[in-house]
């Protein structure tokens, strides 16, 4: 065999491992069921207790605990394989990744054997043309440099390519380490930016109610915000802020009537507000026995005691 | 070249070698620092209702716990003494177990016999611990009155610990 056959050989050799790679990692592998979902999730995850166990395979009440809530989000059909491992990962720590990410560090164990495959078939080709070509010194260190640098493009790169692929991806981080826009995050950045700065508190609330209308949270603190700011202007524009804040707290009792907090702002306002000490005492009364949380409990006890006062008297 | 890159390698490595710290806080590493504290609603063994968003406006505490568990058993006088030193207080923590692998009656055989009388959540799959990242028991967790997760402790804490955390979280301290 001549040494032109031969390198036609490898060349072909190469090309069909290639193409059977970028067919393996494309391919469709069809529809799976609920029962397939769960399974290959769960294959992917570490016991966080056991060693060397997958929550597949581990009978401990950690791994349990896993598979039973990533049922449930299979069942909720609202996450993708990979964002549901990545809930689990987010909760437990990169180390329960039996796939390990495809970023940071961990890229590494993608990235590495195919710069060192990448090496060796660079050091294959070099072996072919050793003795074949006499050339110069400059030329051969012209080589070499060339080599070199194609190794490092084509090994990183493939290894890149390759850990985008088969790496475990985390979708829920963000590079910027920013907070995600979720309910539960506006309503947090709500809560922070409620004590002193209420306009941009409300417009958060007010972002929250434009997807979820009925967020009692949103509703409640709303509602509660705007009396609070609009108590410094005139009469009219108070009398309008009394009159919404009243509905959507009405609203938020009638959603959930076991949420304490509307009840209290329901009592507050009606008699600082509205000045009806009866009817503010009686949503008071109701307030406390809902246990509100003790920011709130610290506004509306006194405010109780000195209801029930004018009442009396 | 190759030697001076070495000799500066393993300089830069003796030197974040002396310059840390170690891990020596009491509070333990988590996703969830710093995070609004994921949703909770469950219910207690006495049936009553619990929604954790619903106590946003209290710090609350939540010790994973399982009747059984060693540590837990150990931690307990410590966990009783830091709810009555709060109970004093008009910013008082709530104090909350939550069950972990355990029964109704195992839990409540448990704090009849050794006192305690927070409100016991209910976690029946497991879904509070996965949600927190809890894995072993016993850990305890701090949420502040905005709703976000403050602290966590991995392990039976120790006397006094608990309210040191908390003080120093009151005072603003991360």
């Amino acid at each position: 065999m001549t040494a032109g056959v031969r390198r036609l050989a490898w060349v072909g050799l190469l090309v069909v491992t290639a193409a059977l790679l970028v067919f393996g990692s494309v391919r469709d592998s069809g529809p799976l069921t609920q029962q397939d979902r769960i399974d290959a999730i769960t294959q992917r995850v570490a016991c966080p207790t056991c060693d060397g166990e997958s929550v597949y395979v581990s009978r401990a009440a950690a791994a349990q605990a896993i598979r039973a809530e990533v049922a449930r989000q299979v069942g909720d059909g609202l996450k993708t394989d990979d964002e549901i491992v990545a809930y689990i990962a987010d909760r437990f720590g990169g180390q329960v990744l039996l796939v390990p990410r495809g970023s940071g560090i961990d890229a590494l164990v993608w990235v590495l054997p195919v710069v060192v495959s990448v090496a060796l078939v660079a050091a294959l080709a070099s072996s072919f043309r050793r003795g074949a070509v006499a050339t110069g010194a400059r030329s051969r260190r012209a080589q070499l440099v060339v080599t070199v640098v194609v190794v490092a493009v084509v090994g990183v790169g493939g290894g890149v390519l390759v850990a985008r692929q088969a790496g475990q991806r985390l979708p829920l981080q963000t590079a910027t380490g920013g907070i995600e826009d979720s309910t539960a995050s506006l309503l947090a950045q709500a809560r922070l930016a409620g004590p002193t700065d209420v306009k941009s508190a409300i417009e958060l609330y007010a972002r929250v109610l434009e997807t979820d209308p009925d967020n009692v949270e949103a509703l409640t603190y709303r509602a509660w915000l705007i009396m609070l700011s609009a108590r410094q202007f005139d009469e009219s524009l108070r009398q309008q802020a009394y009159a919404s804040t009243i509905t959507a707290l009405g609203r938020a009792i009638e959603l959930e009537p076991g949420y304490p907090d509307a009840m209290c702002f329901l009592g507050i306002v009606v008699y600082r507000d509205g000045g009806d000490a009866k009817s503010a005492k009686e949503f008071l009364d109701r307030c406390l026995e809902r246990n509100p949380p003790n920011e709130v409990r610290g506004m509306v006890e006194s405010l109780a005691a000195e209801a029930a006062a004018e009442v009396g008297g | 070249v190759a030697v001076l890159a070495t000799a500066v390698v393993f300089a830069a490595l003796v030197a974040v070698f002396v310059v840390s710290d170690g891990d020596t806080d009491v509070g333990a590493r988590s996703p969830l620092l710093g995070a609004p504290a994921p949703a909770v609603v469950t219910s207690t063994v006495d049936d009553a209702p619990f929604d954790l968003a619903r106590r946003k406006g209290s710090w609350v505490v939540l010790n994973f716990f399982n009747s059984t568990c060693v540590p837990c058993i150990a931690e307990h006088p410590s966990l009783v003494d830091f709810v009555a030193d709060e109970a004093g207080r008009a910013d008082r923590a709530e104090f909350y177990t939550v069950v972990n692998d355990d029964s109704d009656g195992a839990i409540n055989g448990f704090f009849a016999a050794n006192g305690g009388d927070w409100p016991k959540l209910r976690d029946d799959d497991g879904a509070v611990a996965v949600a927190f990242g809890v894995a072993k028991v016993p850990e305890t967790w701090i949420i502040d009155p905005n709703g976000f997760v403050r602290l966590r402790i991995m392990g039976a804490v120790d006397d006094g610990v608990l309210e040191a955390q908390m003080a120093r979280l009151r005072a603003g301290d991360q």
